[in-house]
């Protein structure tokens, strides 16, 4: 039967061979294809956090003012070359000469003033202004044409790093609905959207920058990992953005690489029995996570805090609770014995594919648990009434949850993490504790060292003095190369793909 | 008098279906935690409901709706923030192009190999064509289409794995598309041929020296069309509203893609543009259907 089928598809392979149906599969040199997840819902450079945009608008058609470097995580130079701070709410900084827009606009301080305002927009979802920058309203002045004055409405000693969020878009933009045609000083120039199918960027001659080597780049999308990894493996495209661990079955051409992301369950500290840390530790030393590691991937590293490497305010001293049932077991008996209301059960608020695994994860979890003694239930949401339990107000308040959760920083300072996730004012915080809010506000409010300690010290209570958290793990991407372009992925690869890195393969 | 009672039965129920799209995706919950992010606070909130005139009254919000709709205004996609028509109407062709070509293969492959499975029950034909019919109907699409793209297309390398294109593109969509189809019209065809070859007219056709596939594809063949329009009617209107799995994998972006992305992501103009376009087309398609039933039976011409 098998031997027939082959022959069958021999026999079609044939056929269309000679009907030169076949597609066209070997592409021109220095042109290639990016497979995504999804289709960007729009190119509008204020909404450019949103990944789905970011990929295919940053750094290829806008750029920002400061960049971070993703291997070293510091603040670099890209359409500022300087900057200094004038006092503690005003930054100046140097506009790089020469720039024009591919529309033939320079850019100068206009330009960047138009920039920021385009931040600002309320008639459309503009989210890059809010994830990022919390209640800060920055407003920019021109001190010449290639100098601004950026003041904050309070104090930001990492203005800097904040603004690297904020594409250049061109003063000619519309502000007409969002964006499907941004214009921007990148190496790229938007060419073509064709709605459902690619969108297609082409290299500009005129770019201040040094000339890439690729010339013109497709950005075509499958929800499927699968046929993203077989359209690679094909030739049909040259890079295939987050396929699953199932599909990266070819270590020539598949990366696996830190994504920024860290996984968690958050728990309602202030609820019984969750109010009770010896519980809450138990929660944390039920759980053999190094055993589980292969349901996610095997790469992924353990986490005892929500923030990356690399980030401002990571604390490396930081030790995962060690895998230990009988201790588990002995604070809970501990607690018991006190009046606390141990076996109540514990529910679980899920989120379907909010990772590769999560589900999975979560029943790996339970059993464990059970193994202890403690009564945990899984509920699993879509994504819309997942993110209710993520938000204050939070809907049930008194029920003992545990909460899903995958948070990424990739903005490498840990004050766009500690605030909304453990704070006592946070949105997302289901923390009351005064000395963590403490030290995170000292933390925001001094640089250096200073800044440093006093966000390692507060990640430090959180994990070690109060276990607010399930920590789980520090996870990681894959993507699949193909063998013609010469690139790797790296921690900044989810949200951008800056296509004038790629060199083609020699 | 018969076309005006219907076109007047066929605006009740879109009225009808508009008034449960509206409220129902409504159901769903607040679309700005999907659309504002995860640390947005109560008064973002409530500004980017009052903006989509989310605020209002359901009653309200409804009202404009229509009113809207009356000169023209399906609505903005909360998603794309562009009008919802639009994204509706370029989703569309795509899905009825990728349905009309389905179902004209799996309506031709099913007559001739229905006919012939008829013609000799429980013979090699009818076997295998009852054997590949129970397959189409029990594989599950996502299985067989990525098992397809990995046959022929990364373990062969003679078809491309997804995309839309020449006729190369079509072959694999088309065919997990058409399985299930193929697989229910070549029963239907079967049944109706088999009750048509045992019928006095066959019988009289035989007797005068007629060919014997003049008597199967002529005599018989027209008189089973009834059941199988109908079945292809109803195959039809569900290949409309979008064959999500198929459109997913190989990435043609249809309307069943547009519409269940619209529900997750509570786009409420979207999920409304979208229902409202493929309802039109199936009423539409109801109307030929009606019209082809009475083009192969006189009888219903006349009642």
């Amino acid at each position: 039967m098998m031997q027939l089928n082959l022959r069958g598809a021999t026999a079609i392979g044939l056929v269309l061979g000679a009907l030169s149906l076949a597609p066209a599969f070997a592409q021109d040199a220095a042109k290639i294809t990016i497979v995504l997840p999804e289709e960007p819902p729009s190119l509008e450079p204020c909404d450019a956090k949103h990944s789905s945009i970011g990929r295919v608008v940053i750094r290829n058609i806008t750029e920002p003012l400061t960049m971070l470097d993703p291997q070293s995580g510091e603040v670099v130079p890209m359409l500022a070359t300087e900057w200094q701070q004038v006092d503690a709410d005003t930054w100046r900084f140097k506009l790089r000469q020469g720039v024009t827009f591919s529309d033939g606009t320079p850019f100068d301080a206009k330009a960047v003033i138009a920039a920021f305002k385009r931040l600002d927009r309320t008639d459309v979802v503009c989210n890059t202004k809010q994830q990022t920058m919390g209640g800060v309203d920055l407003t920019v002045t021109e001190i010449d044409p290639h100098e601004v004055e950026i003041t904050s409405s309070k104090p930001s000693p990492i203005l800097p790093t904040m603004i690297t969020v904020v594409q250049m878009s061109a003063p000619s933009m519309d502000m007409n609905g969002a964006s499907r045609q941004p214009v921007g000083t990148g190496p790229y120039k938007f060419q073509s959207w064709q709605p459902g199918q690619q969108i297609t960027l082409a290299r500009r001659d005129d770019y201040w920058g040094d000339a890439p080597v690729i010339t013109d780049a497709s950005f075509v999308w499958r929800s499927e990992s699968a046929v993203r990894a077989a359209m690679v493996a094909q030739g049909e495209a040259d890079v295939a953005l987050i396929i699953a661990e199932t599909d990266a079955t070819d270590p020539k051409m598949d990366y696996a690489y830190p994504n920024g992301e860290t996984t968690r369950l958050r728990i309602a500290t202030n609820v019984p029995p969750l109010n009770d840390v010896r519980v809450r530790k138990a929660l944390n030393m039920a759980l053999d996570l190094d055993a589980l590691k292969p349901i996610v991937g095997d790469e992924v590293t353990r986490a005892e805090q929500l923030v990356p490497q690399n980030t401002d305010g990571f604390d490396a001293g930081l030790k995962p609770y060690p895998y230990d049932p009988a201790g588990a077991r002995a604070l809970l008996d501990e607690a018991r014995a006190e009046g606390v209301p141990v076996d109540t059960q514990i529910d679980i608020i899920g989120r379907d594919g909010i990772y590769v695994g999560a589900a999975e994860m979560l029943q790996a979890m339970q059993a464990m648990w059970a193994e202890v003694g403690l009564n945990v239930n899984i509920r699993m949401f879509d994504t819309g009434n997942w993110l209710r339990y993520q938000n204050r107000p939070f809907p049930e308040p008194d029920a003992p949850l545990l909460g899903q959760d995958q948070h990424d920083n990739l903005l490498g300072d840990a004050s766009f993490t500690l605030f909304n996730k453990y704070h006592s004012n946070g949105v997302n915080s289901m923390l009351w504790d005064d000395q963590v809010d403490q030290l995170i506000i000292k933390g925001e409010n001094a640089t250096g060292a200073e800044r440093t300690q006093a966000f390692q010290q507060a990640f430090r209570r959180i994990h070690d003095d109060l276990a607010a958290d399930i920590f789980m793990y520090h996870m990681v991407g894959y993507t699949r190369v193909g063998p013609r372009i010469d690139w790797k992925p790296t921690i900044a690869t989810n949200s951008e793909i800056a296509i004038s890195e790629m060199k083609l393969a020699k | 008098m018969a076309i005006f009672r219907r076109s007047f039965l066929t605006l009740v129920s879109l009225l009808v279906l508009l008034i449960l799209v509206f409220f129902l995706s409504r159901l769903t919950g607040d679309p700005s935690y999907l659309f504002l992010p995860v640390n947005a606070t109560p008064e973002a909130r409530a500004a980017f409901a009052q903006a989509n005139g989310f605020d209002q009254p359901l009653v309200t919000q409804f009202i404009t709706y229509v009113q809207n709709m009356l000169t023209g205004d399906f609505g903005t996609s909360l998603r794309q923030q562009r009008p919802a028509i639009d994204i509706a109407l370029e989703a569309f062709p795509i899905t009825l192009k990728l349905a009309g070509v389905t179902l004209a293969i799996a309506i031709a492959g099913a007559l001739v190999m229905g006919s012939l499975a008829a013609w000799k029950p429980r013979g090699l034909v009818d076997r295998t064509v009852g054997l590949t019919s129970l397959a189409g109907a029990s594989a599950p699409d996502f299985w067989v289409a990525i098992t397809l793209v990995l046959i022929f297309s990364v373990s062969l390398g003679i078809l491309p794995t997804s995309g839309m294109g020449g006729i190369a593109y079509w072959i694999l969509p088309v065919i997990v598309l058409g399985l299930r189809p193929f697989g229910l019209l070549v029963q239907v065809v079967r049944g109706a041929m088999i009750a048509a070859l045992s019928s006095p007219y066959v019988k009289t056709a035989r007797a005068k020296g007629a060919s014997e596939t003049r008597v199967i594809f002529v005599h018989a063949l027209r008189n089973s069309m009834l059941p199988v329009i109908t079945v292809a009617g109803d195959i039809a209107a569900s290949l409309m509203n979008g064959a999500v799995i198929v459109e997913t994998i190989f990435g043609w972006p249809g309307i069943g893609g547009v519409m269940i992305n619209a529900i997750l992501q509570r786009d409420f103009a979207v999920i409304q543009a979208t229902i409202l376009v493929t309802a039109i087309a199936i009423l539409i398609l109801n109307i030929v259907v009606d019209l082809l039933y009475g083009v192969l039976d006189p009888r219903v011409r006349a009642a």
